[in-house]
């Protein structure tokens, strides 16, 4: 394409695609809620987004150049797919520079919907001179980011008071959350983060915490262009492959789109999560010499587990991060784990292979479980770890896959294909096998249950653009696992399917509609022995339309139901409606948004989650159980330039309740109230 | 003993497990009511309305990898202008106990964008040292032609209810399907239908069709209820066509399906 010619294609760009203009005016906090809605199928409390939350928004504050993009940059932008990014890069090899970012719509492969995420996180800028490092520069020229956040439940909660009959509460802290992170950049050269975390009802400074919080995290790194790539000492994260062999941090899997389900890895990075456990602590670094890369790393950490009854082996890792009660405290740090290992990859324009394996040694032995279905749980106090994985691109087919290992236990192989086959048809094509013995403990494969092991299955999806307004989504998965599992005395299977459709009306009005059912198999809940297993069906129905009134306000509405039932049992159903009200002004100091919700569901089967907006870098699902009416209120106001405050209030209020929640954390009434205050200062 | 237990399966679960579909619909989910060849005979005679030239088809099934319970099956069909014959035989079973039917169809075409067919099938049951049962049914079935690329069609099979005389609990399967189908390029196929059986429940299926190179196309599909999973394959050359298909059922396995065709 000649030079003209690109003028003349980009003025026509200019010309006839202006509203797209409009998405790229989404709050920070909605534009990333909608990401991890799209990404993710089973929202649920116990994930942790926060270090995707915070890469998102460090690429909406430095978008990527698209002249200058990496397929590694291109990759940390979760929502788009490998063969998405390869025709964004082709696209620049073929038909030279970027010259807008609404060029973009020349790429067949990519949609309205990551159009319009996308334009948050990229811009086209030309090559400037590079400038000379001084050590005034890495002061001056950096980038500082200092954010606290402090909350709180209001209402009092029993773990804080002192129970009848003994002499204190259970809970050894305060009710107060406290969160404290810096952050240090620069240019993308040069960085350091540091978090220290208190949760509710942990210690912070008092008589037997004298070093202050429960949970500190930092690093520092160094990002080069020559033979060093990357150095990083601290607290790291590593994502190789399909991650069946080492991922730390969190993975998305089957979600309502096809990008997630092959997975991109970053190799070594920062960790930046306050999740206290899935990260590793010591010394890494990636090396690239032509096209080999070497990564070796190591960590020593210290885990909460609790000990068997004898008191000499490990009966369970706890990561939930939580030290407030006497036994979580003398559970804190009681294993000591050392890990090391290497991974090195071969580069090449369409190809990668990498190979890893790493050794995990632990000072205490895991004990044999008890149970039949834990027979084939790792045991004793160390653990290696080999793997292979490999990905491909051969024209606009992606081939991904990864096989690993385990010593002394078993094997596991992940293989998928993602291919579109026309500009408006894309299919993924996935088989796994995971051996009831492999273990891994950075194991975030895709998998039915909650760790990439003892399972099989194929998984299906299909993506199909009608025009610019309708398009259509679904999967299909069926899943087998050969062993027994918690609740599960037998051998078992299921399968799943989703399928969603979306209608774009005009930039104002988006409606979008979801079917999903999940069919698996569960012990019956009178567990008689030898009564066999019981159907689950679990299938969900939600309606939503997204409006915007006007270029501040804009309004979302959800209803979403639930049918749970098992075996013969009625039925159980679950109802969630909620409105959102989002109000972003063009340019304002004041930004926010308000939920107001009303939600039935029969029993605990049929609570529903819903992604909630909350203060930047942080998330929050919550389920939706019981009856009664859900409230928030999400506020932010820039101060000065580079000084912005945060404010959130939210109340559930039930019905016809007399207690919230259970045990430590229950709180006589009916209602439950969280309030948040968050300050940023970047300088 | 596995016979038995496959017998009883199918009768509890798949009363339709009679129909069996060319491979081409087999592997997209079973969903066939909008495609158009030979093999529509089986799920939607309006199908065959398009054909230029007869043409011959042949085709096997093996239920679920089992060594006895199969199908075996032949097509033909022959165009006078718009008008369409088409005939069909199907033999289903083991050797103690088999389903024969043959069928002779008549589909017309209307100026390329409507089809309309009608069937009338003669049905023999027979059981070993029990003696054969028969009966006689009529299907119907639509396409038409939206726009360039996209046609709806609907197929109602055996809508009197006809049964076989002084036998219980065998049946010829009341039905009626609707679909859909979308060429996205001339590469891509995307079909799906809605399928209600009398007495069971309601079956979504979908299917995709890529034409690799123009003699080699891929098939993928799923149906939702009962869940399974399909694949295949088909080669084209000149006036040999060749189908390879399977079905994966969650509890009873694979069923592989075969058929080769013959254009004069």
């Amino acid at each position: 394409m000649n030079f003209n010619c690109k003028c003349l294609v980009f003025i026509l760009f200019l010309v006839t695609i202006k509203p797209i203009n409009a998405y790229s005016q989404d709050d920070a906090t909605d534009v990333i809620e909608k990401i991890l809605d799209l990404l993710s199928r089973d929202p649920s409390e116990d994930q942790d987004y926060s270090d995707i939350v915070e890469r998102l928004n460090y690429y909406m504050k430095h978008p990527i150049d698209l002249n200058a993009a990496t397929h590694e940059q291109l990759k940390e932008l979760i929502f788009i797919s490998p063969v998405q990014i390869n025709e964004i890069l082709r696209h620049s090899l073929e038909n030279g520079s970027f010259m807008d970012v609404l060029e973009l719509q020349s790429i067949r492969s990519l949609d309205m919907e990551s159009i319009g995420l996308l334009l948050n996180f990229v811009r086209v800028s030309f090559p400037a001179p590079l400038k000379d490092l001084t050590i005034k520069k890495l002061i001056n020229k950096a980038d500082h980011d200092l954010m606290i956040r402090v909350g709180r439940i209001l209402e009092g909660q029993s773990g804080f008071s002192k129970a009848a009959n003994s002499e204190e509460a259970n809970y050894q802290g305060s009710a107060l959350r406290l969160l404290t992170r810096y952050r240090y950049n620069f240019s993308n050269t040069l960085a350091a983060s540091l978090n220290m975390e208190k949760d509710a009802g942990e210690q912070f400074f008092n008589k037997s915490k004298t070093n202050g919080f429960d949970f500190y995290s930092g690093n520092i790194s160094f990002r080069g262009s020559g033979i060093v790539k990357k150095l990083l000492i601290g607290d790291y994260a590593l994502q190789f492959g399909q991650g069946l062999v080492m991922w730390s941090g969190s993975g998305f899997g089957k979600g309502a789109g096809i990008s997630t389900i092959a997975k991109q890895d970053f190799g070594l990075k920062p960790y930046s999560s306050v999740n206290e456990s899935m990260f590793l602590r010591g010394v890494s670094g990636t090396f690239k010499y032509r096209k080999i890369s070497f990564t070796p790393f190591a960590s020593k950490k210290n885990l909460d587990a609790s000990l068997t009854d004898q008191g000499n082996e490990i009966s369970a890792v706890n990561i939930s991060g939580l030290h407030r009660t006497k036994s979580e405290i003398d559970n804190k740090a009681r294993l000591s784990s050392s890990i090391y290992g290497a991974h090195i990859q071969l580069n090449s324009r369409s190809l990668n292979m990498g190979f890893i394996s790493y050794q995990t040694h632990f000072n205490l032995p895991f004990s044999a479980g008890k149970s039949l279905y834990e027979q084939y749980d790792f045991r004793g106090n160390s653990l290696t770890n080999l793997g292979m994985h490999y990905d491909y691109n051969f024209r606009n087919t992606y081939f991904f896959g990864e096989m690993a290992h385990s010593k002394n236990g078993g094997s596991a192989f992940i293989n998928g294909i993602m291919s579109s086959l026309s500009p408006r048809v894309s299919i993924v094509l996935m088989h796994r096998n995971y051996a009831k013995n492999y273990h891994s403990f950075f194991n975030q494969s895709v998998s039915e249950a909650s760790n990439a092991v003892n399972e099989s299955g194929f998984y299906s999806a299909l993506a199909l653009k009608f025009d610019s307004k309708w398009d259509f989504f679904t999967y299909s998965d069926f899943f087998r696992f050969p062993w027994l599992k918690f609740r599960v005395n037998g051998p078992s299977s299921g399968y799943e399917i989703l399928a969603q459709i979306n209608y774009r009306m005009n930039k104002k009005l988006k409606l979008s509609s979801r079917f999903k059912q999940q069919v698996r198999e569960e012990n019956p809940d009178d567990n008689i022995a030898g009564s066999g297993l019981e159907t689950v069906d679990k299938q969900n129905y939600r309606f939503e339309i997204i409006y915007s009134i006007n270029d501040r306000f804009s309004l979302r509405n959800r209803a979403e139901i639930v049918r749970f039932q098992k075996g013969e049992a009625k039925y159980e159903l679950g109802f969630l409606n909620y409105q959102d009200i989002i109000y972003k002004p063009l340019s304002s100091k004041l930004s926010g948004n308000i939920r107001f919700g009303i939600f039935d569901t029969e029993s605990f089967n049929s609570r529903i989650y819903a992604y909630e907006n909350d203060v930047l870098y942080s998330y929050s699902v919550p389920a939706y159980q019981g009856k009664g009416v859900r409230f928030y209120i999400n506020a932010r106001y820039t101060l000065v330039r580079g000084f912005d405050l945060w404010l959130r209030y939210s109340l559930t209020s039930y019905y016809d309740q007399k207690n919230v929640g259970s045990g430590d954390d229950q709180i006589r009434g009916n209602k439950r109230s969280d309030v948040r205050l968050q300050i940023r200062y970047q300088f | 003993m596995k016979c038995i237990c496959l017998i009883f399966i199918l009768f509890h679960t798949t009363v339709i497990a009679q129909i069996s579909p060319g491979p081409r619909s087999l592997s997209m989910g079973s969903a066939g009511v909008t495609l158009k060849d030979v093999w529509s005979l089986q799920h939607n005679p309006a199908g065959i309305a398009g054909i230029q030239r007869p043409i011959f088809a042949v085709g096997y099934e093996r239920h679920f990898s089992d060594q006895d319970l199969s199908t075996q099956k032949a097509v033909f069909a022959v165009p006078f202008k718009q008008h369409v014959f088409g005939l069909s035989i199907e033999r289903y079973g083991l050797s103690e106990y088999s389903e024969q039917s043959a069928g002779i169809a008549y589909s017309r075409n209307f100026s390329g964008a409507l089809a309309l067919s009608i069937i009338l099938k003669y049905h023999q049951l027979s059981i070993h040292k029990y003696g054969s049962a028969n009966a006689i049914s009529v299907d119907a079935g639509m396409q038409y032609r939206l726009n360039d690329k996209v046609w709806i069609g609907t197929h109602i099979s055996n809508p009197s209810n006809s049964k076989y005389q002084n036998v219980s609990g065998s049946i010829i399967p009341v039905s009626l399907s609707l679909g859909v189908s979308f060429e996205f390029s001339d590469k891509v196929l995307i079909i799906s239908d809605i399928n209600k059986v009398l007495n069971a429940t309601i079956d979504t299926k979908l299917g995709i069709e890529y034409k690799l190179i123009n003699w080699f196309a891929l098939r993928g599909g799923m149906s939702a209820n009962p869940f399974k999973q399909y694949a295949g394959f088909g080669f084209h050359y000149q006036r040999f066509a060749l189908d390879v298909a399977s079905s994966s059922h969650p509890d009873l396995g694979y069923s592989p399906n075969l058929a080769f065709s013959y254009e004069f």
